[in-house]
């Protein structure tokens, strides 16, 4: 007999893909859906399901991916996908969660584990979700994961500021003008360290990047198998917002890492490991890259000046050198003064 | 009554965003120099935008107000004087991000009126691609360089200036060159911009198509589910599971072909193609791994193959294969068809060869490429060649 209150059920221990070649072929999410070219949103989508496998139910919140794939009595979904509104990813997987248990013990369904995955998007999980996926967190009893696909902007309605856009960049919002070049001035929202320090029941929180498919998969597989409320936080490349030539997404997504702008990690169970690229950097191995390489390559970041961009090199350079937690949770022991570029 | 003129540009979604918005908006206050009123604004189904997909963007003008109140009050105008063409490769056909299923470039253009294609091409090769039609109409190139740009950065090559010319001459009753050169001077304050309007106004000039000339190949048409189509739990179905690929030449089985959203095919987002060697390729996988439209077959060899209609030309692929020149983007407009590459490799494979090998010399390699931004300084460095081949003509 447990001698916990928490009723724990199988997850269905989905072992890690070793290696490209032994991915499974079937496609739970295939073509047809209406998103830019080399939208890589639609990408973490397919990777996802594929990760998952058949046993599993989708939710959506509102964005992208919502409105992208189920258009017009249309979808690419190959598994059930439900949407919920914009701020419920995280009470709408709860919810579904605690349903199956219930029509399982009620005798309804058969009993077996079924993946239970929500997705929202930057705009519906660091902003309007965060409340609910908060509490979501904090419920060790229902196995899901909640999976943030990031493209640093409300993309779905043209390019509005969210939480997670980065610093100084262009978008509906933020127009750099003549005599105000930085219209944003606030710094991204490091929302997957929020989840792992503010909930230390969680039994997994990471960060994955589309351009490193098997690795995003093989995590997504750990967050399904580990059991209890998990999460992961995507960087998606958006060619339209981010204004780029489609053909460089994957590439974005390598920059990205490559520069320490976007440290890929898990924590499982409470214990931290860099991986890929990110490691190296930790570990000397691997000289970060000037984040000038990414930035340039950017129509939003058109706008900015050599000021600018050392500004935000100097910031990423501290995620590295002054956190105690190197690229991952910013407290620090000292504080140096900090003096964004004028206007 | 006054008389109501309506003109459609038809634009690849996000790429050409602004200059389609420019050029229509420029329309109406040309238009305002000769004391007519417009107005101008964006099919509403193509928002929000994606990239490459076709988009409309229209100016309506009249002259007087209660004639223009009766064109506003239509949700988009269903017949349109003048229709201009920002991209060749849409003369395949625009299927909106909206309902609107796959259409031809002069679906809503009146019998007799112009279409203006911006084009390298000559009129032969382009009515080898615009479908054909009941009625006549007149068929006008303006000779130019695609302009892509993006959400942010502009690339201002002279093309909505152009544009303006070519429409003053085709449809004077809605703007006069005059009208224009006097917008240009006071607004956009270039008088370069007013030698190229007035070189682009000299120089266009239009052919007529008579009716049943061009593509004979039928539209891609399906049914439209209704809302009583819906199921229990306001419900849709959702796509069944692939098999395993059937060669088509030797009757092998293996690989993977998965199921296809048959409601909505992407290919008209499309300005470039993959075309593979399947000869070099190394099974690598990274292709097939990296397309977020899941558009290539896993063939019974374990190489892999586009499917034609599911790909939207992004150029990922390109761009991850590990093996030189074995994926190749090349521009659309050079092909017919959206027939399997790996079907034509199998029945023969020394003419496929040879057909790959003729067909990625003439693809743009990715330096020149003009499909948004890629670094900074691109565009002004492409902006030359651009007015180049416009002073040309």
């Amino acid at each position: 007999m447990s001698t916990t209150f928490i009723d724990e059920k199988p997850t269905q221990n989905l072992e890690a893909f070793k290696g490209v070649k032994k991915v499974p072929h079937e496609e739970y999410y295939t073509s047809g859906h209406r998103t830019c070219q080399a939208c890589e949103s639609a990408q973490i989508m397919k990777l996802m399901a594929k990760a998952a496998g058949p046993r599993t139910i989708v939710l959506g919140s509102t964005g992208c991916m919502y409105v992208a794939n189920t258009s017009y009595y249309a979808t690419p979904w190959g598994i059930p996908w439900m949407h919920t509104q914009l701020g419920s990813s995280g009470s709408g997987a709860l919810g579904v969660a605690a349903a199956l248990r219930v029509q399982m013990r009620k005798g309804f369904m058969k009993d077996e584990p079924i993946n239970v995955i929500a997705f929202c998007g930057d705009g519906g999980g660091a902003d309007m979700g965060l409340g609910a996926i908060s509490a979501t967190m904090t419920h060790p009893d229902y196995n899901l994961l909640i999976l943030m696909y990031d493209n640093e902007s409300y993309a779905n309605t043209d390019i509005q500021i969210s939480g997670t856009s980065p610093y100084g960049v262009n978008t509906s919002f933020s127009t750099p003008g003549k005599v105000k070049r930085i219209m944003h001035h606030r710094w991204k929202k490091n929302v997957a360290p929020l989840m792992l320090v503010g909930h230390p029941t969680c039994k997994y929180v990471g960060t994955i990047s589309t351009s490193y498919p098997l690795q995003a998969m093989n995590n997504i597989r750990k967050a399904l198998s580990i059991g209890g409320p998990t999460f992961i936080h995507c960087l998606n490349p958006c060619p339209k917002g981010w204004d780029f030539d489609p053909v460089l997404s994957f590439e974005l997504g390598e920059l990205a890492v490559n520069t320490g702008i976007w440290p890929l990690y898990e924590v499982e169970n409470g214990k931290i490991k860099l991986y890929g690229k990110t490691e190296q950097i930790a570990n000397g191995r691997f000289k970060r890259l000037p984040v000038r390489d990414y930035l340039l390559k950017q129509g939003r970041f058109a706008h900015f000046v050599e000021d600018d961009i050392e500004y935000f090199q100097s910031k990423i350079d501290e995620m590295w050198n002054k956190w105690l937690v190197p690229g991952v949770i910013p407290l620090q022991k000292e504080l140096d003064a900090d003096v964004p570029p004028a206007n | 009554m006054g008389q109501l003129f309506a003109v459609e540009i038809i634009y690849r979604g996000v790429f050409q965003k602004t200059l389609a918005k420019n050029i229509t908006r420029d329309i109406v206050l040309a238009a305002h120099n000769e004391g007519k009123l417009g107005i101008s604004f964006g099919r509403y189904g193509d928002a929000p935008e994606r990239n490459g997909i076709p988009a409309k963007s229209f100016a309506i003008v009249a002259n007087d107000e209660q004639t223009l109140q009766e064109g506003m009050a239509q949700y988009e105008p269903k017949q349109v004087d003048l229709t201009v063409v920002l991209d060749d490769t849409l003369c395949k056909g625009a299927e909106s991000w909206a309902w609107y299923g796959l259409q031809p470039v002069h679906h809503a253009l009146k019998p007799g009126h112009a279409l203006i294609v911006v084009s390298l091409q000559d009129a032969p090769a382009l009515l080898k691609t615009i479908h054909r039609r009941e009625q006549p109409y007149k068929l006008g190139i303006l000779k130019g360089v695609t302009s892509f740009s993006g959400m942010w950065v502009y690339k201002d090559d002279h093309t909505d200036v152009r544009v303006l010319g070519a429409i003053a001459k085709a449809l004077p009753e809605i703007v006069s060159l005059q009208a224009i050169e006097q917008f240009i001077t006071e607004k956009l304050k270039s008088p370069l911009k007013v030698t190229s309007a007035k070189t682009a106004y000299d120089r266009f000039m239009t052919i007529d198509v008579e009716a049943g000339a061009g593509n004979p190949e039928e539209l891609f048409k399906f049914e439209l589910p209704k809302w009583e189509d819906m199921r229990d739990g306001v419900s849709i179905k959702g796509q069944p599971q692939g098999g395993p690929y059937k060669d088509p030449v030797t009757g092998q089985v293996g690989g993977f072909r998965p199921a296809r959203n048959e409601l909505f095919k992407k290919y008209s987002s499309r300005t470039q193609r993959p075309v593979v060697n399947f000869a070099t390729c190394t099974k690598c996988t990274l292709c097939w791994l990296n397309c977020p439209d899941a558009s290539f077959d896993v063939t019974a060899e374990n190489t892999y193959d586009v499917n034609l209609e599911a790909c939207c030309g992004c150029g990922v692929c390109e761009e991850v294969c590990p093996v030189q020149d074995c994926i190749t983007m090349v521009n659309e407009s050079q092909f017919k068809d959206n027939r399997s590459q790996y079907e034509a490799f199998q029945k023969d494979k020394d003419a496929y060869l040879k057909w790959l090998e003729k067909t990625i010399e003439s693809a743009v390699p990715i330096e020149k490429r003009t499909h948004g931004f890629r670094y900074r300084g691109q565009y002004q460095e492409q902006v030359p060649e651009a007015l180049e081949v416009a002073r040309k003509g």
